[in-house]
């Protein structure tokens, strides 16, 4: 087996959790912060942390805005967070489709 | 083992991508508050006797209407509660699924209203039930809990009803449609909100 596809699999997108997030925000336009967390019974600080590392890699992006009073944070995929969370899709099933050919 | 994990990736995209897509407000206050307005409206329909065709239709629309409002504010406080925007894309779909069925509904009312139909109010009572049926099976595929049977149950319920009408003819009166009425719209929500506010419950605490 090649196994060049694998190790070319996106290691900021690879991580489980934030493989999850991508993957909520690849389905949805833009999610608020309880939304994610909810979903994937998350804590806090986790999802932070990942939120972060995959906004450092221009993955996703941030908006804040105001409704009744209190401020909602949203999240979306980029256009870079979703060629690259695509490419890894593409990776992924090339491994699978590697191994169905044997 | 590369590959069972990458198919296992592969499959928790699929899950999550999927669950992303499902409404997640809570149901049970609404049904419960939508459920006690058509209760009180049955009971109200019986106080003030509404008989004629034009009476019957225009109180259930009016009683329609504060069921949605109350329904919109519901919604409403729990996505600024949970700080989440209220005009999500779930929240989109849903809306979009009720939307046929519940204007056709709205249209029978005030045909039926103004334009004095051969028919009698139960008639409209049923076609209403199961019109509601179809909307919530409609909205059933965008969410968890149940919707889709609640749905069928309406469906059924009022296609049963129409054909126990013809052997059946104390069902052809206004007072039975209203009470038709009190008992879809009114008992029926009462229990499913209930139910879903067990099963919510216990899943939010999962």
């Amino acid at each position: 087996m090649n196994p060049e596809p694998f190790l070319q699999l996106d290691r900021v997108i690879h991580e489980k959790g934030r493989l999850a997030i991508m993957s909520l925000l690849a389905a949805s336009p833009q999610l608020s912060f309880t939304e994610m967390r909810d979903t994937l019974s998350m804590t806090d600080g986790n999802i932070t942390a990942h939120i972060r590392t995959l906004h450092e890699a221009g993955y996703i992006a941030v908006t804040k805005a105001f409704q009744g009073g209190r401020q909602i944070t949203s999240y979306a995929l980029t256009a870079d967070g979703r060629k690259a969370f695509t490419g890894y899709i593409n990776l992924l099933e090339q491994i699978v489709q590697q191994t169905k050919q044997k | 083992m590369e590959t069972n994990l990458a198919a296992e990736h592969l499959q928790t995209i699929r899950t999550l991508m999927e669950r992303s897509a499902l409404y997640r407000r809570a149901l049970a206050p609404v049904m419960m508050v939508s459920g006690s307005i058509g209760l009180v409206a049955a009971i109200a329909s019986r106080v003030v006797a509404l008989e004629t065709n034009r009476a019957f239709s225009l109180f259930w629309l009016g009683v329609s209407l504060a069921a949605l409002a109350a329904a919109f504010f519901l919604v409403r406080r729990q996505a600024i509660k949970d700080a989440e925007p209220f005009w999500s894309l779930p929240t989109k779909r849903v809306t979009q699924a009720l939307l046929p069925a519940f204007f056709v509904g709205f249209a029978a009312g005030v045909f039926h209203a103004f334009r004095e139909p051969m028919t009698g109010a139960w008639l409209l009572a049923l076609g209403w039930i199961i019109i509601y049926g179809c909307a919530l099976h409609a909205a059933g595929s965008y969410m968890r809990n149940r919707i889709k049977l609640f749905g069928w149950i309406f469906v059924l319920g009022g296609c049963g009803l129409l054909f126990a009408s013809a052997e059946w003819p104390a069902l052809k009166t206004t007072a039975a449609a209203h009470q038709l009425m009190g008992l879809f719209f009114g008992v029926l929500h009462l229990v499913c909100g209930v139910y879903l506010y067990f099963t919510e419950k216990r899943r939010t605490a999962e």
